[in-house]
C-alpha cells in the first residue's frame, strides 16, 4: 500500500538544497534574513529591504520555485504564480497583505510583499488556546469573515478555499490578516478545478473539486469550531463537527454563537450562509444584542432546559385522541389485539377497550393489582397476564370470561410469554412455570430459588429469565441451567435479542450484552443509576431507561452510547420503537416520542401522575397508562 | 422439536438434542469412542421422518427460535441416512458400516484459507496475516475459537511491513492471553471479566500504542476477527474489510475509515466516483498514527454455513462484492476460494499486495 498516504499531519517538510540561505541578495534589494515557512512549491522568506538602509523595514518574499523540465508546465506554472500577484495586487483591504514587487527568474518567481509581524492563529492556538475569550474570538470571526466577504464581493469573485487557523495571522495591532493566497484563486462558475484543501477544514463539496462562498464559510466555522473546543478537526474523522457539541466543549458559549458556527458547517452547502457578509452579520447582531443571548452562555449547565423548552412549544400541540379512566393507579403496561386494549391496573382489574374511541369493552377482577403485561394466545384467542394474588389468568380475549387459571405460590408480576403453544411467566415463589395455553395444564416447572419478575425470554430450547437475586439464567426444558450470569443487583428488566446476543439491565446500574449461547460478557453499558426498564432493540440500536433519569440509545454491536436524552425524574418504562422513533413515559409524569435516529424530541404529553407504564404502538397509534388512573392513546 | 416433544413428554428424537453439530457427531461417534468398539447408535424409531407428525408439532410454533426451525440441510441429510439403515437396524443393534470420514470435513467444524502476495507492481509485500483455529470435542464443550488478523501496512523503509507484522503479533497475543487462556481456563462466565468487545479493542490499542512507540513513519491497517461458536468479535481500524458472505448475498460488515468513505456516507460522493477520487487512499483512521485510537467495535452472529472474508484493498479495489461473492460460491473450499480471489486481483493488473482470509462456518 505505498500509496496510501498517511493523513497529512503537522510534520514540516523538508526544506530543500535550493532554499536561500540568510545573507542572499535578490535583485540587489532584499536580503533574505529568514525562512518563514517551506511549502511544497517553494519557501517563503522573511528580507530585510535595502532601498531603506536607514531603518530596519523586513518583507515577506514568496518564492514558487519552477523546476518543470516541460517548457509549457513552466509556462503555466508561472502563469498561475503571476495570476496569482496580480490578483493579489488588485486586492485593497486592512486583512490583506499588501503587494510590493514581483519579478521571476529562470528556475523561479518572487513575489514580494508586507511582512506581517505576529503569530498564526495555530500557534495561538497551541500555545494559549484555553486563554482565548469568546468574545475575542467572535471579533476575529467578524474581521474574518469581513475580509472573506471582500474576496467574495469581488469582481470576479474570489474563493479563499482553505481558511484554516495556520492561514489566519494576527498582527501586532491585534488584527486579523489572512495569509497564503496560494491556492486562492478567481471563481469560474462550474468550473470543475483541481481538488485542494486541507483535510479537516475543507468544505466536503471541495473534495468534488468544487467551491463557493459557502466553501469559505464552512472554512471559517470549522476554524471557529477547532478554536472553542480545542479539539483539532485533522485527528477527528472528516465532517464530524457536530459530533463534537461546542457548547459541551466551552460551556461558555451561547446556544446562539453555536448555532451560527454549525450553521456555517451544514454538509449542503445550500443550508450554510451562503457567503461571509452573510455570516458575518449573524455574529454582529449576536454580539450587539447580548440581552438576547449574545457569545456567552447566560448560565451554563442549563442547557437541556433551555433547549428542550424551545422544543416543547413545538410540541404542545400533541393531545390525546381519547383517555380512559381506570378506579386506581396503572402501573403495568397495556397490550393490543384485534381492536382491543387490554391492560392491568392497581384496582385489581383487567380492562379490555376499545382502541377506536377508548370505549369500556369488559374488564376482570382478580384479587390482587395487576402489574404484569397481557400477553395474547392468537389461536386460542386468550389475553393471559399474571396477579399480584398469586394466579395467572387466561381470559377469552372478546369477552373476558375465564377459560382457566394456574395458581403459583407468589404474586406473579412477570409478564408471560407465549412460545411453542405454551404460556411462560415468572412468579415471585421463584418458579418458572409452562402452562399449555390450551387448557392451562402446568406442563414444566424450574425452581430457580428466587423471585422472578422479569419477562422469560425463548430462544431455541433456552428459557432466559432474570431474577431478582441478580442472576440472569439459562435453562433449558429439563431444568438443566445451561448457563448463569451474576449481576450485582435484581434483574427485573426483561432481556431482548439481537444477533445472537442477549440483552438486558440490572439495577446495578448497567446494561449487559452477553452470548446467549453461553452467557458470556460481550460488552456492558453503566449508567447512573439502577435499571428496571426492559430494552428496545430496532435498527441495531439498543433503547432503555434508567432511573438516573436518562434515557440511552446504544449501539447493539458494542454497547456504544449514541445518544441519551434527560428527562425530569427516573425512567422505569420500557421503551418502543416504531417507525423511526421511540416511545417512552418518565416518573416525570410525561410521555415521551423520540427521533430514534438523534435522540430529538418529537413531543412530550404531561400526564397526571408518573408513567411507569410502558407504551404500545399499533396502527401509529401510542397507547400507554399513567398512575394518574388513565389509559392515553396518542398518535404516535 | 424435541422441545416441543418434551414439553409434550415425548421420547426425543435421539440421544442428543436435535443441534446439527450434535448430530453428526452422533454419525462420527465411532471416531470419539476410539477402541472401545463402535459405538451403537440406538436410533429409536424415527416419529420425525414421518412428516405429518411433524406438521402437526410444528403448526402451532410458528414463532419458534431459530435453533428449532427446520433443520439444515446437512442435519437433515443424516437424519435421512439415519431413517434409511434404521430399516434394516430394527431388528438389531448392528454397529454402523466403518466410518471413512473421520477427519473433520468442511461443515463440521469451522475452516479457514488464507494467502497474502506481493501483487504484479510492487517490490515488496506490506500486508501481515495470522490466523490461529482452536477446535475440539470433549464434554466440556468448548465452542471452536478462531482468531484472524489482517493488516496492511503503510510507509517505507520496511516500516509498513514492521507495522503491519507487529500488529498482527500484538493482537494475537492479546487475544489468546485474555480469550483462548480464559476458555481454555473456563473463566469465560466471571462476571468480573472485561466484556469481548473491550478485549479486542485493547488488543487493537496495544497494537496502536506498540506501532507508535517503535515505528514512528509507519502505519497499518487492521481487521480481526475473533470467532467463538457463532458469534464473530471484529475490531478495525482503516480500510481492510470484513465480509459476511452467505448463499443468499454478500455484506460488507467494516466500515473503511477513508476520506471517499465519509464523503459517500454525507451523499457528497458516489461509490463511482469514489473509485476514481484521487484521493481514494486517504484514511483518517489507522494504526500508528496517533496515540489516542477509536476501535470499531462491531458483534455478528455467522449464521451456518457462512463465510466470514477479511481482505485488504489490494482485493477489494480489484474485484467487485459480487464476484467476490461468485467465487466463494463457486469453489466452496476457503483456501481454494482465496487462491482464485488473489489469482483474480493479479490478473487484473495486481497493482497493490492482496491479503485474503476466508473463514467458512460449519453447519
Amino acid at each position: 500500500m505505498v500509496d496510501t498516504q498517511k493523513f497529512p499531519g503537522n510534520v514540516p517538510e523538508q526544506p530543500s538544497s535550493d532554499t536561500l540561505q540568510p545573507g542572499s541578495v535578490l535583485q540587489k534589494r532584499y536580503r533574505i534574513t529568514g525562512v518563514i515557512g517551506v511549502g511544497g512549491m517553494g519557501s517563503v522568506y522573511q528580507a530585510r529591504d535595502l532601498r531603506f538602509p536607514n531603518v530596519t523595514r523586513y518583507v515577506a518574499v514568496k518564492e514558487m520555485l519552477n523546476l518543470s523540465t516541460d517548457q509549457s508546465m513552466r509556462e503555466m506554472t508561472l502563469k498561475n504564480f503571476e495570476r496569482e500577484s496580480d490578483m493579489l495586487a488588485s486586492l485593497s483591504h486592512p486583512s490583506v497583505p499588501e503587494i510590493y514587487d514581483y519579478f521571476p527568474s529562470k528556475t523561479r518567481a518572487y513575489l514580494v510583499m508586507e511582512y506581517i509581524n505576529g503569530r498564526d492563529l495555530e500557534a495561538i492556538l497551541n500555545a494559549s488556546g484555553d486563554a482565548l475569550t469568546v468574545e475575542t474570538i467572535v471579533q476575529w470571526a467578524i474581521d474574518l469573515c469581513d475580509v472573506l466577504g471582500y474576496l467574495h464581493r469581488h469582481e470576479p469573485e474570489i474563493i479563499f478555499r482553505d481558511v484554516k487557523p495556520s492561514n489566519i495571522m494576527i498582527d501586532q495591532h491585534e488584527q486579523i490578516r489572512l495569509v497564503d493566497f496560494g491556492i486562492a484563486k478567481v471563481f469560474q462558475e462550474g468550473q470543475k478545478g483541481t481538488m485542494i484543501g486541507t483535510e479537516g477544514y475543507s468544505a466536503p463539496e471541495q473534495y468534488r473539486g468544487e467551491a463557493t462562498p459557502a466553501s469559505d464559510v464552512y472554512g471559517v466555522g470549522a476554524t471557529l469550531h477547532h478554536i472553542l473546543t480545542q479539539r483539532d478537526p485533522r485527528l477527528e474523522p472528516p465532517f464530524t463537527f457536530a459530533d463534537r457539541p461546542i457548547r459541551e466543549a466551552n460551556p461558555n458559549v451561547s446556544p446562539e454563537l453555536e448555532a451560527i458556527i454549525m450553521k456555517a458547517l451544514e454538509f449542503n452547502p445550500a443550508d450554510r450562509y451562503a457567503n461571509a457578509a452573510e455570516m458575518k452579520e449573524a455574529l454582529q447582531s449576536l454580539m450587539s444584542r447580548p440581552s438576547l443571548g449574545g457569545v456567552m452562555s447566560a448560565f451554563a449547565g442549563i442547557t437541556e432546559a433551555q433547549s428542550s423548552g424551545n422544543e416543547w412549544a413545538v410540541a404542545e400541540g400533541i393531545t390525546p385522541v381519547w383517555m380512559f379512566s381506570c378506579e386506581d393507579e396503572i402501573r403495568s403496561s397495556p397490550t393490543v389485539h384485534e381492536n382491543l386494549l387490554y391492560i392491568g391496573a392497581h384496582d385489581n382489574n383487567l380492562y379490555a377497550i376499545n382502541i377506536a374511541d377508548g370505549s369500556f369493552k369488559w374488564k376482570y377482577a382478580t384479587d390482587h393489582p395487576v402489574v404484569s403485561t397481557p400477553a395474547i394466545v392468537p389461536d386460542e384467542n386468550l389475553v393471559v397476564f399474571g396477579s399480584v394474588d398469586h394466579q395467572l389468568y387466561a381470559l377469552d380475549a372478546r369477552t373476558g370470561r375465564l377459560a382457566w387459571v394456574v395458581p403459583t405460590k407468589g404474586p406473579v408480576r412477570s409478564s408471560p410469554t407465549v412460545a411453542h403453544g405454551h404460556v411462560f411467566f415468572g412468579s415471585d415463589d421463584g418458579l418458572l412455570y409452562a402452562v399449555r395455553v390450551s387448557g392451562g395444564h402446568k406442563q414444566w416447572t424450574w425452581d430457580g430459588g428466587d423471585p422472578i419478575r422479569s419477562r422469560p425470554l425463548i430462544h431455541g430450547e433456552m428459557i432466559i429469565i432474570g431474577q431478582e437475586s441478580g442472576y440472569v439464567v439459562a435453562v433449558d426444558l429439563s431444568g438443566k441451567v445451561m448457563w448463569r450470569f451474576k449481576t450485582k443487583r435484581a434483574v427485573s428488566s426483561s432481556p431482548a435479542e439481537y444477533e445472537g446476543l442477549v440483552i438486558f439491565g440490572s439495577m446495578d446500574w448497567q446494561v449487559y450484552a452477553l452470548d446467549i449461547e453461553r452467557g458470556w460478557k460481550v460488552w456492558e453499558y453503566r449508567t447512573n443509576k439502577g435499571i428496571i426498564s426492559s430494552p428496545a432493540i430496532s435498527d441495531d440500536k439498543v433503547f432503555i431507561g434508567s432511573v438516573d433519569g436518562s434515557f440511552y440509545a446504544l449501539d447493539a454491536s458494542n454497547g456504544r452510547e449514541r445518544w441519551q436524552f434527560q428527562t425530569e425524574g427516573q425512567i422505569t418504562s420500557s421503551p418502543v420503537c416504531a417507525g423511526s422513533n421511540v416511545y417512552f413515559g418518565g416518573i416525570d409524569g410525561k410521555v415521551y416520542s423520540l427521533d430514534a435516529k438523534t435522540g430529538q424530541l418529537r413531543w412530550s404529553y404531561e400526564t397526571g401522575g408518573p408513567v411507569p407504564s410502558s407504551p404500545v404502538v399499533h396502527n401509529d397509534v401510542v397507547y400507554i397508562g399513567s398512575m394518574d388512573k388513565r389509559v392515553y392513546a396518542f398518535k404516535a | 422439536m424435541d422441545f416441543i416433544r418434551r414439553l409434550l413428554g415425548l421420547p426425543p428424537n435421539s440421544k442428543t438434542p436435535g443441534t446439527a453439530e450434535e448430530e453428526v457427531d452422533v454419525m462420527h461417534g465411532a471416531d470419539a469412542a476410539g477402541v472401545g468398539g463402535p459405538v451403537e447408535p440406538v436410533i429409536e424409531v424415527p416419529e420425525d421422518t414421518s412428516p405429518q407428525s411433524i406438521a402437526s408439532f410444528e403448526k402451532p410454533t410458528s414463532n419458534s427460535g431459530p435453533m428449532t426451525d427446520k433443520p439444515n440441510g446437512a442435519a437433515s441429510e443424516t437424519k435421512v441416512a439415519a431413517a434409511e439403515s434404521d430399516v434394516e437396524m430394527t431388528a438389531g443393534t448392528r454397529p454402523l458400516p466403518p466410518l471413512e470420514t473421520i477427519i473433520p470435513q468442511p461443515g463440521e467444524r469451522i475452516t479457514f484459507g488464507q494467502l497474502s502476495v506481493v501483487g504484479m507492481v510492487r517490490g515488496n509485500n506490506q500486508d501481515s496475516v495470522l490466523s490461529i483455529l482452536s477446535s475440539g470435542t470433549s464434554i466440556d464443550d468448548l465452542p471452536d475459537f478462531g482468531l484472524f488478523v489482517v493488516a496492511d501496512g503503510m510507509g517505507g523503509h520496511q516500516e509498513g511491513e514492521r507495522a503491519s507484522a507487529i500488529t498482527t503479533r500484538i493482537v494475537a497475543k492479546h487475544v489468546m492471553s485474555e480469550i483462548h487462556t480464559a476458555l481454555l481456563t473456563q473463566s469465560m462466565n466471571d462476571p468480573d471479566r472485561p466484556p469481548i468487545a473491550n478485549i479486542l479493542s485493547a488488543a487493537v490499542q496495544e497494537a496502536n500504542d506498540a506501532v507508535t512507540e517503535s515505528i514512528p513513519e509507519g502505519g497499518t491497517t487492521v481487521t480481526t476477527a475473533v470467532i467463538l461458536g457463532d458469534l464473530a468479535y471484529i475490531a478495525h481500524v482503516g480500510d481492510s474489510r470484513a465480509y459476511l458472505i452467505t448463499e443468499e448475498r454478500i455484506e460488507q460488515v467494516t466500515r473503511d475509515h477513508s476520506l471517499v468513505q465519509r464523503l459517500i456516507e454525507l451523499d457528497q460522493l458516489t461509490p463511482e466516483e469514489a473509485v476514481e477520487h484521487p484521493q481514494r487512499n486517504v484514511l483518517y483512521r489507522a494504526i500508528g498514527q496517533s496515540e489516542s485510537l477509536d476501535v470499531d467495535a462491531i458483534t455478528r452472529r455467522l449464521p451456518p454455513r457462512s463465510y466470514l472474508l477479511l481482505c485488504s484493498d489490494g482485493l477489494w479495489n480489484m474485484v467487485s462484492e459480487e464476484t467476490i461473492m461468485d467465487i466463494v460460491m463457486k469453489y466452496r473450499d476457503p483456501q481454494t476460494a482465496c487462491n482464485e480471489l488473489v489469482k483474480l486481483a493479479n490478473e487484473r493488473g495486481g497493482p497493490d499486495n492482496i491479503t485474503v482470509t476466508l473463514v467458512q462456518m460449519p453447519g
